[in-house]
């Protein structure tokens, strides 16, 4: 006996044929309840008792005709040869629906295994099958399965094993089309062998017979076939004539009156069917008035569990970066390799760590949406919404791609292959990217708690997300109306019974997008970290304008806090004995100190109050000093340079060199925003939190300005990652870069008309403020 | 798939039945994009079909076909002419 194998598994979708895949390879692989959730052909590996085998997960289709982009892969992958088995899962509480793709795999000749799945909901349903029967119908082996248990894979693998030591001898299906169509499709397979083919040595003419019959486009297109074309037309003609049989649905036809034929044979009920559960949920799920605001409600709390529930989590992380800096800080000696100290210290563990807090929200907000796809609701989601989405030129199933677009650009791009009309999937890719994602969440979150009062907060996030669904949705209309005129695919959505979703399955899958979010945390950004904080220290400025050093000592001199000072602070109650003792050493009261005293409103006396002027106005020329010192350096360097080049562009949207430099950064990746913000500000010190980052900012930017940053933020291009999906799935660099282009420019003009305007009518400066 | 002959082949469009009517394909005009589409998921004349539902915003009809629940559009569902199953 051979020992490999290549085995091809084939279903209907939503039979649980990935359930199956990951039971047999142990792939992770998320297991979706929405049509065409395995969109690409994936493969895994398993030994079986030392066979090795290669198992295909071919996409979920209900036929094996070239209908839509699945049903060709799977056409391909069938017709060429290597395949030794096909493994064909039937959702066995619809028999009669799951078979009707293997009455057309049996016609392959391919060696078949059936596999029965979720045979305890048939059972439950009542469904007894007369296994030994229904084998001879199809010619294969059956296997009865429950692919979502431990247990109900295993039978499975005793079959397989018997199957493939026996592959030489499988039957032959006792299907027929009857004798008027027979008769035709005999006549044309006696041209195909007349041709004496090749190339399709392995597949039976019969096989192609049958599909040029039904005109299915991907056998016509074969250019081999092109001498018995006349023949076919010939057939279908008289088809037509004598038996008033029409040429493109008489097969499926048949195939249906076959089926129902074997299924009264083998298959019987020995219960009365119910209204299902799902039926019943559904009555008010999908329902025309409550449908739309269950769905508003379920929507928010998807963004509650994402939003709310992670902020506890995201405090743990970044403490653990901070203290992760300040203890490298202070193991590694600042005279030891001084470069490679600061770079990892300032450039990565502040980048990657500013990334890498946001975590939480990621992995919360992927495992709303597992559970909204494996329950089986996203596709009732695409129901309710069809309409309304209709209006603005999109569709039902442009929904789910666009929900998860608030998570990541990526996957919901990929998701769009579920939509089968190509104009309509063409659309939803290029205003995907409006959606605001995940990663731009970390700018909100830095910006909106810096400048905006608490009660504005959750209002301006909200406005930031509806201003981008709003210019998508408006785009999509224009380029409906414009770009694609002309009617669309036409529309079929299977909408599953409700399942409970697996916490095991949630958990890969949620797993799985966090295991990206922080690949790219690992990779891009880190490299962008160190690139980065590169640019932002080199070349060193080694010529001030002016000897900052001696100037600062000579302000320290004349303004530090004196000896009767000291004794006079050590008499109050303004901070406690420890904080008194390190003020001594320093002669200086440290700012946050100050800050924090002034805003406790204690009250002082005057002399109290003289003694905190004293100390603030040492600590502001310091600062002044080093920050002019810090900004002649941070010119001077390729950031600075690069930076000043490009601020005639960017000055009318009211960026400086500094968010210059980071917006740049961002379009690599939109976390690079933050983390670029916080190595420009980080001044070297290690001990920086988001808390000084968030007090820099308010001190260098007005709130139109911070609005701006986030308005040009939402309307770019979200990273490279997105630009290169978006380049392999529209298979063109010319539109992937359009895209690219196109909303730059848009993200340019409307945050130029929103800081004009703004500016003008003095919003954030003095309006608001 | 024997009571197809005896139906009135004119029919009744199924965008125009109620929801909760149960109903028969009779023809599935030649006009129609979706024939192939259609008929590969049991769409065909003489199948029974139940209306289930109508989408909130209009545009989706849902049918249940063969145990299984499909949303088709309403402009494609026009060319699905029906004919009502009476109960005995």
């Amino acid at each position: 006996m051979r020992n490999t194998f290549r085995i091809a598994l084939a279903g209907n979708p939503n039979c649980g044929k990935t359930c199956i895949f990951n039971a047999l390879t142990g792939a992770r692989q998320h297991v979706g309840n929405y049509p065409g959730v395995t969109v690409e052909s994936k493969s895994g590996e398993f030994t079986l008792d030392g066979i090795k085998i290669e198992l295909i997960d071919l996409p979920g289709v209900y036929s094996l005709s070239s209908s839509s982009p699945e049903e060709n892969v799977v056409f391909q992958e069938l017709t060429a040869p290597g395949i030794d088995l096909i493994l064909n899962v039937i959702d066995s509480t619809i028999p009669q629906r799951s078979l009707y793709l293997t009455t057309q795999l049996a016609e392959l000749h391919i060696p078949m295994q059936l596999v029965f799945n979720m045979s305890d909901d048939a059972e439950r349903k009542g469904l007894k099958f007369d296994i030994p029967k229904l084998e001879k119908y199809f010619g294969s082996p059956i296997v009865k399965t429950v692919g979502n248990s431990v247990n109900g894979v295993r039978p499975l693998l005793t079959a397989l094993k018997k199957t493939l030591s026996s592959l030489d001898d499988h039957g032959v299906p006792m299907l027929t089309y009857g004798s008027d169509i027979d008769d035709a499709i005999n006549a044309v397979a006696a041209k195909i062998d007349s041709l004496q083919l090749s190339c399709y040595r392995h597949i039976p003419s019969r096989f192609f017979a049958i599909k040029l019959l039904e005109k299915d486009s991907s056998v016509l297109k074969i250019k081999a076939f092109e001498p018995v074309l006349s023949e076919v037309d010939e057939q279908i003609r008289h088809l037509w004539d004598k038996h008033a049989i029409e040429a493109d649905t008489f097969m499926a036809d048949r195939r249906y009156a076959m089926l129902a034929g074997a299924c009264r044979d083998t298959i019987s009920t020995t219960m009365e069917k119910r209204r299902e559960i799902s039926d019943r949920i559904d009555m008010v799920m999908t329902n025309k008035v409550l449908g739309f605001p269950l769905f508003l409600v379920i929507m928010y709390l998807t963004f509650y569990l994402t939003f709310t529930v992670a902020e506890p989590l995201m405090g743990y992380i970044e403490e653990f970066f901070g203290w992760l800096g300040d203890m490298l800080g202070s193991v590694w000696n600042e005279a030891s390799l001084p470069f490679l100290r600061s770079m990892i210290i300032d450039g990565v563990i502040s980048g990657v760590g500013g990334v890498i807090v946001f975590l939480p929200n990621i992995l919360f907000l992927f495992f709303a949406i597992a559970i909204l796809e494996e329950s089986g609701y996203m596709s009732r989601a695409a129901f309710v919404m069809d309409g309304l989405m209709r209006k603005f030129g999109l569709q039902g199933k442009s929904f789910v791609p666009l929900v998860l677009g608030f998570g990541c650009t990526v996957p919901a791009i990929m998701a769009t292959r579920t939509i089968e009309s190509e104009r309509d999937r063409k659309i939803t890719i290029m205003v995907l990217p409006l959606m605001s994602c995940g990663a731009r969440l970390p700018i909100y979150a830095l910006i909106i708690p810096a400048f905006f009062p608490e009660k504005y907060q959750a209002f301006t996030m909200w406005l930031i997300y509806i201003i981008g669904i709003a210019i998508g949705l408006i785009a999509a209309k224009l380029m409906k109306s414009t770009l694609f005129k002309g009617d669309g695919e036409v529309y079929l959505m299977e909408l599953p019974p409700y399942r409970m979703p697996s916490f095991k399955s949630l958990m890969l899958h949620m797993w799985d997008r966090g295991r990206m979010y922080l690949h790219k945390a690992g990779t891009i950004i880190l490299a962008t970290s160190i690139i980065l904080y590169i640019c932002n220290t080199y070349p060193e400025k080694k010529e001030f304008s002016m000897d900052y050093d001696a100037k600062i000592e000579e302000v320290k001199q004349s303004k530090s806090l004196t000896d009767a000072n000291i004794e006079f602070l050590k008499t109050t109650s303004l901070f406690g004995t420890e904080a008194v003792a390190g003020i001594s050493k320093e002669r200086a009261i440290p700012q946050e100190m100050i800050d924090e005293l002034l805003a406790s409103e204690q009250k002082m006396t005057i002399l109290e109050r003289n003694l905190i002027d004293k100390a603030q106005s040492l600590n502001k020329e310091i600062s002044a000093l080093e920050n002019a010192r810090m900004a002649e350096q941070m010119e001077y360097t390729v950031s600075g340079r690069v930076g000043k080049f490009l601020e005639p562009v960017f000055k009318p949207i009211g960026f400086d060199w500094k968010i210059t430099t980071a917006t740049i950064g961002a379009l690599a990746a939109k976390e690079v925003f933050v983390a670029q913000m916080g190595i420009l500000y980080s001044e070297g010190e290690t001990d920086e939190e988001s808390d000084s980052l968030r007090a820099q900012l308010v001190r260098n930017y007005s709130p139109l300005q911070a609005f701006c940053i986030m308005l040009f933020c939402l309307l770019s291009i979200p990273c490279l990652a997105t630009l290169a999906i978006i380049k392999r799935e529209l298979n063109s660099w010319e539109s992937a870069i359009s895209v690219g282009a196109g909303l730059f420019v848009l993200a340019y003009v409307v945050t130029l008309i929103v800081y004009q305007a703004g500016s003008i009518l003095k919003i954030g400066t003095d309006m608001l403020s | 798939m024997k009571a197809v002959c005896t139906l009135d082949p004119a029919g009744k469009p199924l965008a125009e039945l109620p929801v909760g009517t149960k109903a028969t394909i009779v023809q599935i005009m030649p006009r129609s994009r979706g024939r192939k589409k259609f008929a590969d998921v049991g769409i065909v004349p003489g199948t029974e079909l139940l209306i289930e539902a109508h989408a909130p915003f209009g545009g989706l009809i849902r049918v249940k076909v063969m145990e299984t629940s499909m949303a088709l559009h309403k402009d494609d569902a026009a060319d699905i002419m029906m004919q009502e199953v009476k109960n005995a």
